[in-house]
């Protein structure tokens, strides 16, 4: 039974990565490399998650300590583009992990992460998933243009993430009752849990 | 004071997404690569096949697939008795070749148009029962499409309409500008589509290029606290320079040749496409600006002006770019 879970999670992985290439192929052939590189990320699962998870966790710890990564995201995905060629997607998988296993527990233990930390964190994650998204590109794809696009589309979700999370959380004085606290820490664990199992899956795999 | 603040960096961040497309490449980017190929019906099921507009990757290089039971070998195609009925499809679009315009001119009967794009790779020839339902369909679906495409990669229509939410900000101020803004660019698309007005694409685009020159000047007088045209008119700049990128948005349907009975439709959905196009643009400038309010990240004060001059900046670019090839330099 094992077993045939663990399949069908690998087919699905599987489905999911290859769908990624297809779409970011139809982009690019319709709309450019720019859209292709703002495009690319969202059609990822591993992206979506991650990037998202950073925004939240920076948006709960406040708008003086987030708003530094609307500079520092898309620089670190910037600065990951050219490091494609030493990593590549695969060898991004166990990163990602622990980066969405690491966030997803200071998410639900609610830690009050100092800024540096919280800068140095998103730029990591940015850091994996600029040279992930960058292994894909093949030799035809116009680099400036969808590096462009990729960081234009990580200020984008990180700052409406942030903005989102820190209008769900409202500060309030009595704050760590209300259920919209709890809902931000209960989130942590699921993105903690994901995390354990895609770092479980990258082992066996 | 804070508030324009809030809204000049998020602003900021766009600009140079924007200002990345000023490379010269991108001076020939907003002209459609397309072509138009011609089959002319010599005897009943036989046809001779021309390209009248040959798309820049050359006419050898497309890979046209026509219906299984037609035989195609340029200039000549057979179909048989049962004639040119079937789909036909282009596998190799893409951003040098983004539409082709398939003409069939039959023995008897009207000739019928065709358009194959990136958006609607696939189209269905029809038989002489057309238009059909299924016609008006296709036609939404590749016009829609080909409009949202088009305002997407116009960064220069974007710049405008962002250096316009700049100067008037948010509110129904914004609404009635972005309005103003839509009604003179679908006017003149309308007027240049049916061909009651003509200007030549280059000076045009050159004229584009100065429309947002136009709106950075605004933007650096409203900074030293003059207040200037846009500010105070801002829905009478809109629509004045709305009639000048809506001409711009007729030459993307221009080069189609599209039959005179279904130009209408087109063009209707072709301006709900940009239409589309334009509202997700504006709704996402308005959601970042919202954001950056949320997060109280505002730009630097040394870098308050900076937008301003960047939009000028990329838009005299473009200018120069295009005028020289309006006089053909390069």
């Amino acid at each position: 039974m094992r077993l045939h879970l663990a399949r069908a999670l690998t087919a699905a992985a599987l489905l999911l990565t290859g769908a990624n290439a297809a779409e970011a192929h139809i982009v690019a052939a319709r709309l450019g490399d720019f859209y292709m590189g703002a495009s690319h990320p969202l059609t990822d699962l591993q992206d979506v998650l991650l990037w998202t998870a950073t925004g939240v966790l920076a948006g709960t710890l406040g708008a003086t300590k987030g708003r530094w990564l609307i500079l520092v995201f898309p620089l670190g995905l910037l600065a990951g583009l050219p490091l494609a060629s030493f990593f590549g997607a695969a060898a991004t998988q166990l990163a990602d992990a622990t980066m969405m296993l690491a966030i997803g527990m200071l998410l639900a233990a609610a830690a009050q992460v100092p800024t540096v930390v919280l800068c140095a964190i998103a730029f990591a994650v940015a850091v994996i998933r600029g040279a992930a998204n960058g292994a894909e590109l093949g030799p035809e794809t116009d680099r400036l243009l969808f590096a462009a696009g990729l960081a234009c589309v990580g200020y984008t979700v990180i700052t409406l993430t942030m903005a989102l999370t820190a209008m769900f959380r409202q500060t309030l004085p009595d704050n760590s009752a209300s259920w919209r606290f709890i809902a931000v820490r209960a989130l942590g664990g699921w993105i903690a849990a994901i995390g354990l199992m895609m770092a479980s899956l990258a082992l066996a795999t | 004071m804070t508030a324009i603040r809030y809204l000049r960096l998020a602003l900021l961040a766009l600009t140079f997404a924007l200002a990345v497309l000023i490379r010269p490449s991108a001076l020939h980017a907003h002209e459609a690569a397309m072509g138009v190929l011609e089959f002319r019906e010599v005897r009943p099921g036989a046809f001779v096949g021309r390209w009248s507009i040959e798309p820049s990757i050359g006419a050898s290089r497309v890979d046209l697939r026509v219906p299984p039971h037609c035989f195609l070998r340029l200039p000549e195609m057979n179909c048989g008795q049962k004639g040119l009925i079937g789909p036909i499809t282009i596998t190799n679009l893409g951003s040098n070749m983004s539409v082709v315009l398939i003409k069939v001119i039959p023995i008897e009967g009207e000739p019928r148009s065709y358009t194959i794009s990136t958006a609607n790779p696939v189209v269905s020839v029809l038989g002489t029962g057309a238009p059909t339902l299924e016609t008006w369909i296709e036609l939404a679906k590749t016009y829609v499409n080909y409009g949202i495409d088009h305002i997407l990669l116009g960064a220069d229509h974007l710049l405008f309409v962002l250096g316009l939410i700049w100067i008037v900000g948010g509110g129904w101020r914004l609404v009635k500008t972005i309005t103003a803004f839509t009604i003179g660019h679908s006017a003149s698309l309308a007027a240049a589509a049916f061909g009651l007005i003509g200007v030549p694409e280059r000076p045009l685009n050159a004229c584009i290029a100065l429309s947002i020159a136009f709106v950075g000047v605004e933007i650096v007088k409203q900074q030293r606290g003059e207040i200037g045209l846009t500010a105070r008119y801002p829905w009478m700049v809109a629509f004045s320079f709305g009639l000048v990128h809506g001409i711009g948005f007729a030459s993307a349907l221009a080069g189609l040749g599209l039959e005179r009975r279904l130009l209408p439709a087109a063009l209707l959905f072709f301006n709900i496409g940009v239409e589309i196009g334009q509202l997700a643009f504006v709704l996402l400038v308005l959601a970042l600006i919202w954001a950056h309010r949320r997060l109280d990240a505002v730009v630097p004060r040394w870098g308050e002006a900076l937008p301003a001059y960047l939009i000028g900046s990329v838009s005299m670019f473009w200018f120069f770019g295009r005028l020289a090839r309006v006089f053909a330099v390069i």
